[in-house]
């Protein structure tokens, strides 16, 4: 089976001095759960960002689903867009508006300029939209405006605007990085349940290794823009978790994997 | 007690070295202050132009306790005798609906324009080439006085109330601009990434992201520059015979010397400020900060 993404000697460099990613290969396919680790600054967020060409990519490839995502003109690149979820650290929901407005923001990709940009949107559409918020569990704030939600029901909320893309894959950018413990997990099982269930593979930003080795089929090892570690989470050893974050955080990071096997 | 203290010594001891460096620092940067040097050479040119000029004033024979007097009485028939002579309080009413006229259509044709071209300003939904070239242009805009700009367009439209409302346009313009723009920069970058990942294309991001978040400042600032257009149309309905309440009040002090009448319209307009000024403030505590 020919992989879902393949990325070929990925580089981006911002300027002079910062290279964020300096020729990183991997490839994923349909269903996995993949999760990239490393340090502060060592290029996860540059890395997914490239993927669906928010930010362009100095050199190298991006195949999604047998497209180049680099030659895509700008009506290709809308629509290859939809088929690419993207979840964020800070949620990045429009406050203002209700969660159902919100959520219903997953399907602009879909739509022209001028329905999309009056919010016209089809009873189908909005069915869906109640289903995807049902399924979530956020039906009693269907109605009510994104910044009176707790930080783990806006995650949600940015779920539910990734699923009606009807994606086949999600791009999460540190999902849980400003959750507490409880709500981290009601995020980390529903993008499990996306991903058994329907079939959607994801590609997660964690800073929590204990989550990342619980959760993915597969670790990505990131460090300094380069990939340093390609393979599933029985196999990654202490000193390849110590060589990912140097020496001092590694050590954190050990305990609470003695903890997690324990 | 004494060890706490002690120790707070001990500690203030060990950063002196370096808060001595700093305090060399600061006081090397104190002996020249470029812009507090140049605030005192203005402030004694000022005093310096002050008594010159009112030691050179050709007062011919006035009478300073005279002028006092006679001011005060002209301000006394004016405002507690006034009233209309020229014409009916509802006619006066007439002429201030005239100018809310020309201030409304000013801050509609300028806030519709200053929308569309705050987009390219703000920097967020435009290009940072764009944005500067578009600021540049509307500070120049906004750094022409609103009168100047209808006298501007009186010498090629003609006086007149539509070189009145298309003067006003082009001020009004700069300044909800300058606002918008704004407003629409306060908009979180991650929001605009969020729906570019969606798919979704830049009217799309302006009118489901960039609208909802600064609706409300847009509303508030366009009240705000309306009020202001009133008070500029009435001035400006004088100095560019544009009409309204502003040529009435013009007529009656310089043509008429009616100082009756000048009292009773300025009643009038005072009434018509106060009431947008307390609307615009209420909306401004509302929305804005
Ligand atoms: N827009 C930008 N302009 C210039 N440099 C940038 C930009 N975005 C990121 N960088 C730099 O690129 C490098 C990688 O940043 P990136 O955000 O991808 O790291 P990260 O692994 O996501 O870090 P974190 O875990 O802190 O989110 C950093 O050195 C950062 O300073
Ligand atoms: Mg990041």
């Amino acid at each position: 089976m020919n992989p879902l993404l393949t990325i070929n000697s990925l580089k981006k460099q911002y300027d002079e001095e910062t290279v964020a990613l300096n020729g990183v290969s991997f490839s994923v396919h349909e269903g996995e759960f993949v999760s990239i680790i490393g340090p502060s600054g060592a290029g996860k967020s540059t890395l997914l960002r490239c993927i669906n060409r928010i930010i362009d990519a100095t050199e190298g490839e991006i195949l999604f689903d047998g497209l180049n995502v680099g030659n895509q003109n700008k009506g290709q690149l809308r629509k290859l867009r939809t088929k690419i979820g993207m979840i964020f650290q800070h949620y990045n929901l429009v406050n203002r508006l209700s969660v159902i407005e919100n959520v219903l923001h997953g399907r602009l990709g879909y739509k022209n300029t001028f329905n999309g940009s009056l919010g016209l949107f089809t009873a189908q559409e909005k069915k869906q939209a109640f289903q995807i918020i049902e399924i979530l569990g956020l039906e009693k704030q269907a109605y009510k405006r994104c910044d009176q939600l707790s930080g783990g029901q806006k995650q949600r909320v940015g779920i539910a605007r990734a699923l009606i893309q009807e994606p086949r894959m999600m791009l999460c950018d540190e999902p849980i990085a400003s959750l507490d413990p409880n709500a981290s997990k009601i995020i980390m099982d529903h993008l499990k349940n996306i991903t058994t269930q329907m079939g959607i593979t994801c590609l997660v930003n964690l800073h929590q290794v204990n989550v990342a080795l619980k959760y993915s089929d597969r670790i990505i090892g990131i460090k300094h823009g380069l990939k340093v570690y390609d393979g599933p989470p029985k196999s990654i050893t202490k000193n390849q978790i110590y060589d990912i974050y140097e020496s001092e955080a590694g050590e954190l990071i050990l305990e609470l994997k003695d903890q997690n096997e324990a | 007690m004494q060890i706490q203290e002690s120790i707070y010594h001990l500690w203030i001891n060990s950063t002196k070295d370096k808060s001595v460096d700093l305090l060399a620092k600061y006081n090397e940067r104190k002996p020249f202050n470029k812009t507090s040097f140049a605030i005192k050479i203005t402030l004694i040119a000022l005093l310096i132009l002050t008594i010159y000029s009112f030691y050179t004033f050709d007062y011919k024979n006035l009478i300073i306790i005279d002028a006092v007097k006679d001011t005060l009485i002209n301000m006394r028939t004016m405002f507690f005798g006034a009233s209309l002579r020229n014409f009916t309080i509802l006619e006066g009413i007439r002429q201030v609906s005239f100018t809310l006229g020309i201030a409304f259509l000013a801050t509609l044709t300028g806030g519709i324009s200053a929308f569309f071209l705050g987009l390219l300003a703000a920097q967020n939904l435009s290009t940072k080439l764009v944005s500067n070239v578009v600021k540049g242009f509307v500070s120049f805009v906004r750094a022409v006085p609103t009168v100047l700009w209808v006298l501007i367009f009186a010498v090629s439209i003609g006086l007149g109330s539509t070189a009145a409302v298309v003067g006003l346009t082009f001020h009004s313009f700069g300044y909800l601009l300058k606002a918008f723009s704004e407003s629409f920069e306060e908009l979180d970058h991650g929001v605009i990434e969020a729906l570019t990942a969606c798919g979704a294309n830049w009217w799309q991001i302006v009118f489901q992201a960039v609208v909802p978040s600064s609706l409300s400042y847009l509303l508030a600032w366009t009240f705000i520059r309306f009020e202001i257009n009133f008070v500029e149309a009435v001035a400006v309905g004088a100095a560019a015979g544009a009409g309204g309440i502003g040529f009435e009040l013009f007529m009656a002090s310089a043509r008429y010397f009616n100082i009756r009448e000048v009292g009773a319209i300025t009643f009038l307009i005072l009434a018509v400020a106060i009431i947008l000024e307390l609307t615009s403030s209420r909306i401004k505590t509302k929305f804005i900060k």
